[in-house]
């Protein structure tokens, strides 16, 4: 059914990640799209954002809408066409399969996954498969939230349970085909696993997965339950038995054996995960204690966990949530979502993030997303639809930005209030030449072609 | 393979460890770690598996337990209703709907089916989490569908049975005629209507002659489905707690000298049994009406915050948002829950809610109709202060001069009231957890 494009892959190019540092001062991850993926090295055509439905906007339902990014268009910068799917879900994250043929999508409230074609007509992706019993052939698992795709795989990293809708977890794997695999709990004090517990905290709570292949790794990370993230965030804030429902771990595990090998204490909810192109570290931030993590191996401790910058006055709760490392693994974009600006940290030395400037983006700001050139930045607003900010800060977004390594100047924006769409979420990047029958012969991109890259990796 | 469960070769694991080793005590003043130890393994039943307490120091470990541990042992729920455990009353049963196997077995079922609500994510169960005290230990105040503020504390529901009066305002006098309200009010379940609900379990596969065969033929509805949750509802009873055995068994040892000396301030000079009411044979711990401490009472900290809120962020780690920024992702919220005024629309009856019962009070944080507070140490500082002063307030309700030893008297009593619940509890383990999905996994929805 999901055809695979692994020949496709091959041809392209697998050396990007060495490629990369030459494009530009700051290089993209494509937002951190699967390194068994192929990526687009070159201009994008469309952004696809996985939208809230807004009771009493529109259809109210949430939706995939796809805009046009790309310059030569008569059509840039506009809305091209909108999936809804049916409900309100939570409408969250979304990945692509490896063969980057379909769109997984999620939705952390219903627990339903919505696969997209996005290969047949790139500019009108369409819904091609609903998954709607993930909670029941999981064993219990709530909430699917991150989508990464392994070989012929898609591994999904979850919130919370169907027990009490609190925060202890699991990833769950999929075929490519829509069928589910296995469910692989993440460790708690009472079942490690055979994992190290290298600190106080073993919480059984998840967030973000993330694979570093050559060194056999998966990396996770934690957040908070059902109850907490479906609840008004303002109420929760002022709850304080809620407030002690936050994970505090980042685990890393066997990536071929699914098995956890170590907990990291990672206090105040450690979200997205970005690894390097270039070398085997990853980084983490804190949304609670605004603090930069990094995870690597170190020649003593073996793999490890370290403290290494500070986002904003954490004392006041900024509240960082995505971030974006480039593919020269020498900056990071890390958004904050209190004060609705993104901040650029130099982390040329990964052990000393530094601050290098601050850009105002609009009264809330949740993903970020790059090209891989690095030469456009991508943001939107939704954090989650009741801690969204509430009257006149709560501005529903995509806005584009070009990045000449000094200033971001706004290229175009789309109001999703004012297009009747709703609360604007996840951000990726598609092309035609990606399903074009002789990209392969693309392997240099040049001008606004998209082509392809990929780094290579065997599970 | 780590700890995984496979579809289909590979199933989930046989052999459900569970955490061991440290435990939170189920009965008054247990914190006997070699009782723990040795009883059998099982994952929590009093309390959530997710361990918080000591959260806000810098010193806090995780206790966590495996959710796969988390497995039940099914339990002859009929006969245990036929001789309540010691300190309770002889069960009251409705003449119209006698208990019986099958209908506590229906009830069952629908309790902890998810898909009973608008987009099959909540049930009763949710708010009811049978290890947390058949209430939420991990929210002040519940979340209903798509994260909707339900304004109250879920009540427990260990011998909801004997209640005369149901909700924190008392609007309900049936367990027949509650189980529909959650269903179908649009902040909880949601479901649009009572017809819904009904054509889906006629149509659910899993849910196929059930109703026929518990009551006599008759399909699902209105009135069946309300009997089958409360048929299981009123099994539900725990007692036989250290008081118990001590009041009403003649156990000399069964309470501390700390909760004797509590016990005599509950039913003397603190004035607590006037409304927790102690009966010769029985105690239900409620007088069943609806009083105003002045806990719902707005005090003038409460209107307008502007001052920066301290909030932990992490263990030993705390943060200070600004009003401002606490307002711009806050929804408007009602500043006061008038109570059971809601109901009547007497301006006698603003700021009045239900008498709760205290069993197993110890096992039902946090607090008070809005959860305000976490500890019963600080329900005991409240009612020491003599609650909220107020024009409607409860004239028994007055300062009490309680010294230190005496507060943790009282707080020693109130342990003393948890009674037997692990039959409870991992009977509610063994229940099937209603998903999406699994009316098409009929063995999982079994």
């Amino acid at each position: 059914m999901f055809q695979r494009l692994s020949g496709w892959v091959s041809a392209a190019g697998v050396t990007s990640a060495l490629v990369l540092g030459a494009v530009g001062s700051v290089s993209a991850d494509e937002t951190c799209v699967s390194p068994y993926s192929p990526k687009i090295v070159g201009q994008e055509d469309y952004v696809y954002v996985w939208t809230l439905g807004v009771e009493g906007m529109g259809d109210e339902q949430d939706k995939l809408v796809s805009i046009d990014a790309n310059p030569d268009s008569p059509t840039y910068g506009k809305v091209l066409h909108s999936v809804s799917v049916g409900g309100r879900n939570e409408a969250h994250h979304s990945g692509y399969s490896d063969d980057r043929r379909y769109l997984w999508a999620g939705g952390l409230d219903t627990n339903k996954i919505f696969i997209f074609d996005v290969h047949t007509d790139p500019a009108k992706p369409s819904l091609f498969k609903v998954i709607d019993d993930f909670v029941a052939v999981s064993g219990g698992v709530v909430g699917p939230h991150s989508f990464y795709a392994l070989p012929g795989r898609m591994m999904i990293s979850a919130l919370s349970n169907n027990a009490d809708h609190g925060g202890r977890t699991a990833l769950v794997e999929y075929s490519n085909e829509g069928d589910y695999v296995a469910t692989h709990w993440m460790p708690t004090d009472d079942d490690l696993q055979g994992a190290e517990k290298t600190g106080q905290f073993a919480d059984g709570y998840g967030y973000d997965v993330r694979f570093l292949p050559a060194k056999n790794l998966m990396v996770t990370s934690s957040f908070t339950g059902w109850s907490n993230y479906m609840m008004d965030f303002g109420k929760m804030l002022n709850d304080p038995e809620a407030m002690k429902r936050f994970g505090n771990t980042a685990a890393v595990w066997d990536l071929h054996a699914r098995k956890p090998l170590k907990v990291f204490d990672v206090p105040g909810a450690p979200l997205e995960i970005r690894c390097a192109w270039g070398s085997n570290y990853c980084f983490t931030t804190t949304a609670l204690t605004s603090k930069i993590w990094l995870i690597y191996e170190d020649k003593d401790q073996g793999w490890t966990a370290k403290e290494v910058g500070t986002i904003g006055d954490p004392s006041k709760v900024p509240l960082p949530v995505a971030f974006s490392i480039s593919a020269d693994d020498r900056f990071l974009w890390v958004n904050t979502f209190m004060d609705g600006s993104t901040r650029l940290f130099d982390v040329s030395d990964p052990f000393d993030a530094k601050l290098v400037d601050t850009f105002k983006i609009g009264s809330q700001v949740n993903m970020v997303s790059q090209s891989w050139d690095g030469e456009r930045l991508y943001f939107t607003s939704s954090l989650l639809a009741n801690w969204d900010k509430k009257g006149e800060d709560d501005q529903q977004f995509l806005k584009m930005y070009h990045w000449d390594g000094k200033q971001l100047s706004e290229g175009f924006t789309v109001d999703f209030y004012k297009e009747k769409l709703g609360r604007a979420h996840l951000i990726t990047l598609n092309s035609r030449a990606l399903y074009a029958s002789k990209i392969a012969e693309s392997s240099t991109p040049s001008g606004r072609v998209g082509a392809l890259a990929a780094v290579s990796g065997t599970d | 393979m780590g700890r995984a469960q496979r579809n289909p070769s590979i199933p989930a694991p046989s052999v459900r460890r569970a955490w061991r080793g440290i435990a939170r005590p189920i009965a008054a003043g247990c914190w006997c770690l070699m009782c723990c130890i040795l009883s059998p393994a099982s994952a929590a039943v009093d309390g959530p598996g997710d361990y918080r307490d000591g959260y806000a120091s810098a010193d806090y470990r995780t206790r966590s337990l495996a959710l796969s541990g988390r497995v039940g042992r099914e339990a002859d729920l009929l006969a245990l209703t036929r001789d309540p455990p010691l300190g309770l009353p002889p069960l009251p049963v409705p003449a119209d709907n006698p208990l019986t196997a099958e209908k506590i077995a229906l009830g069952r079922k629908l309790f902890y089916d998810r898909r009973l609500s608008l987009n099959g994510t909540q049930s009763c169960a949710m708010c009811h989490i049978p290890e947390q005290g058949f209430t939420n230990n991990e929210l002040t105040t519940a979340v209903g569908l798509e994260g909707r503020d339900v304004g109250r504390n879920a009540p427990t529901l260990y011998n909801v049975a004997y209640l005369r009066r149901l909700f924190h305002d008392g609007r309900e006098r049936s367990l027949e005629h509650q189980a529909w309200q959650p269903m179908i009010n649009p902040l909880e379940m949601a479901n649009p209507s009572i017809g819904v609900v009904l054509e889906r379990l006629r149509t659910w596969p899993d849910y196929a002659g059930r109703f026929e065969s518990a009551f006599a033929g008759r399909p699902a509805s209105m009135e069946s489905v309300g009997q089958a949750i409360a048929s299981y509802e009123r099994t539900l009873l725990s007692a036989d707690s250290p008081f118990d055995r001590w009041y009403f068994g003649g156990e000399r040892d069964a309470l501390s000298a700390s909760a004797r000396r509590g016990f005599t301030l509950f039913t003397g000079r603190a004035g607590c049994s006037g409304c927790h009411t102690i009966g010769e044979r029985s105690a239900l711990f409620t007088d069943q009406e609806l009083h105003n401490t002045g806990v719902g009472y707005p005090s003038p900290n409460e209107r307008g915050r502007t001052e920066p809120r301290r909030v932990l962020l992490a263990p030993g780690v705390y943060g200070e948002l600004s009003a401002a920024a606490l307002s711009s992702v806050s929804r408007p919220r009602r500043t006061a829950d008038l109570g059971r005024y809601r109901i009547t629309r007497d301006p006698a009856d603003r700021w009045s809610f239900r008498t709760p019962s205290l069993r197993n009070v110890a096992l039902t944080a946090p607090y008070m109709h809005d959860g305000r507070f976490l500890r019963l140490e600080e329900v005991v500082a409240f009612y020491d202060r003599g609650g909220v002063s107020n024009p409607l307030q409860d004239p028994r309700i007055r300062p009490l001069g309680l010294t230190a030893r005496e507060s943790r008297d009282l707080v020693a009593f109130l342990t003393s009231l948890t009674g037997a619940i692990e039959t409870l509890v991992l009977d509610a383990f063994a229940a099937p957890i209603g998903d999406v999905g699994s009316e098409r996994r009929p063995s999982s929805a079994e």
